[in-house]
């Protein structure tokens, strides 16, 4: 059994503030907090090969894409390094594997009681819709999967972006590493609890996996993004195929959500000039 | 004659460095400004003498809020300002009797012009339509086209003129300068180009009858090959564009706005490739 993991910092126990995040500018505590987000990602490798789990591929995808210390996670995995991928935090998650986690995810943006919540590019993008599903980054990354014939087997965060996710796809286990008080609160279990129950976490979303299913956005998907400023709406308006749907606001519809997913990092990459 | 005029600086007389033309520049910019509006006043003025008495001035320079509305006549209308969605045609569906491109210059990689780019010099390696390496003349040229506006005049350095002449033989072309590679140029004084810019503008005029729109043919094939690989990564992401190189994208369509539209946000996207990773 090959198991893909995508792996976000945001929702590792006890994080609560940026600075704990932010690889652009590291902060002491972001080197700590860097520790702690690859020991959760060991621990459900961990988890994950006791319920019988074999080969592993985990595509850092939190910030810069380059946080995990391979110095704590076992020698024979692969490991997806650096931003700028084409599919970004579902990258190569092709039908070779057979299912998925999502590890440290975060609430979408606009979430109440979700720390640190945002959706790819919080300065940029201010909601993402599509089909009219409000979508956090699991739901759209999830989408790619379900499409690549991957489903999402668990997901780990703090509670609202568990909810979140089981609320759209209640086949995926969730483990609650802490409660949002707020948007830069927490209340937290201890990084060794949390690592206990995401290795507890896993072994059982492996071992349940036959009850997963596939999360898959039905064709024509209509992609609706709202801009967090309306001078980005005036770039990414630009887009080929992008129809201008509000002052803050473009749609985009098509077939395949490859291409919706491309144009959906086009729109932050873009965005994020204006 | 309601007349269109696209401004830019490089092809200013006088004009062989980035500083002179750089707004953040506080030494030579404010000096070119003034010699780049003074063109743009002799070209009104010229026309003026052959016709034409409505004017819309659209600053296509870096920023595009360049020129200086007291050197101007007080009739014209002006569009100042960047970012806007057809940049250095932009204000072209109003449409006009004809359209005066000044202080242009040659596209990038052409030899022996002055500051030559297309567009984005860090982004852009070349642009091709249909097969024909393009200068900003000419892109900009075909949008002015889709709505039956003629390109009459082009002033710049002789490589400039040379190549807009030949894809466009129905213009008249002002030389102010003779480039001696890319950052040297023997250059008329400013007074004299002015003079030179105002003849230009009424022969032009006078030899609009003979003039065209200037169009591409249906489909329409844009190739973009970009300065670095992370660009065209980027510009990959767009719909409908197709990475055909390293460094080449491809973009279809049988209408030229979309075409355009597709490589404005191709060459934007292109630098936010530029920002760290």
């Amino acid at each position: 059994m090959k198991l893909y993991c995508s792996t976000d910092m945001e929702g590792v126990a006890g994080v609560s503030g940026w600075q704990q995040v932010d690889a652009r500018t590291p902060h002491p505590e972001y080197e700590r907090y860097r520790r702690y987000y690859t020991q959760e990602v060991a621990a459900a490798i961990e988890g994950a090969r006791r319920a019988g789990a074999g080969d592993v591929l985990v595509n850092d995808s939190h910030g810069p894409m380059r946080n995990l210390l391979f110095n704590e996670l076992p020698a024979d995995i692969r490991v997806i390094f650096g931003n700028r991928k084409p599919y970004s935090m579902v990258q190569d998650a092709d039908a070779t594997c057979d299912g998925a986690f999502f590890i440290g995810y975060h609430g979408a943006i606009g979430d109440q009681n979700a720390v640190l919540c945002h959706t790819y590019t919080p300065s940029v993008i201010y909601e993402l819709r599509l089909n009219g599903i409000v979508c956090s980054e699991a739901t759209i990354n999830a989408a790619l999967l379900g499409a690549q014939g991957v489903p999402l087997l668990m997901v780990t965060g703090d509670r609202t972006t568990v909810e979140g996710v089981q609320a759209q796809m209640p086949w995926v286990h969730g483990v609650i590493v802490k409660e949002s008080i707020g948007s830069l609160c927490t209340d937290s279990l201890s990084p060794v609890a949390a690592q206990r129950a995401i290795a507890d976490g896993a072994a059982y979303a492996v071992a349940n996996r036959s009850a997963a299913k596939l999360f898959q956005i039905p064709a024509p998907v209509e992609m609706r993004v709202t801009l967090a400023k309306t001078e980005q709406a005036d770039y990414v308006a630009m887009i080929p195929d992008f129809e201008r749907s509000g002052p803050r606001e473009v749609r985009f519809v098509h077939d395949d959500i490859h291409t919706v997913f491309k144009a959906f990092v086009a729109t932050f990459r873009l965005g994020a000039l204006a | 004659m309601k007349i269109y005029v696209s401004a830019d600086m490089e092809g200013t007389a006088g004009v062989c460095a980035w500083p002179q033309v750089d707004p953040s520049n506080t030494h030579e910019y404010p000096v070119y400004r003034r010699y780049m509006t003074r063109e743009v006043r002799a070209a009104i003025d010229g026309a003026r003498s052959a016709g034409g008495n409505e004017f819309l001035v659209n600053d296509s320079h870096w920023d595009m809020r360049n020129l200086l509305w007291d050197e101007l006549p007080e009739d014209v209308r002006m569009i100042s300002g960047a970012r806007k969605p057809l940049s250095m045609a932009q204000g072209a569906e109003q449409r006009f009797d004809a359209a005066f491109f000044t202080g242009y210059h040659a596209r990038i990689g052409e030899a022996g012009a002055v500051l030559a780019h297309t567009y984005s010099d860090a982004t852009l390696y070349d642009v091709r339509v249909n097969g024909t390496p393009c200068t900003e003349a000419l892109l900009n040229a075909a949008i002015l086209g889709l709505y039956g506006t003629p390109v009459v005049l082009v002033t710049g350095d002789r490589a400039t003129i040379d190549s807009v002449t030949a894809a466009l033989p129905w213009a008249v072309g002002v030389a102010v300068k003779d480039a001696i590679g890319y950052f040297a140029a023997n250059s008329l004084t400013p007074v004299a180009a002015c003079a030179a810019i105002h003849d230009g503008a009424r022969e032009a005029l006078a030899a609009l009858p003979r003039a065209k729109p200037f169009t591409f043919a249906p489909p329409i094939e844009l190739v973009i090959e970009t300065a670095k690989t992370e660009q065209a990564d980027f510009m990959e992401l767009l719909p409908r564009v197709e990475r055909i190189g390293g460094r080449a994208v491809r973009f279809r369509d049988d209408d030229y706005l979309t075409v355009f539209r597709a490589f404005l946000a191709a060459m934007r996207i292109g630098g936010a490739a530029n920002l760290p990773a």
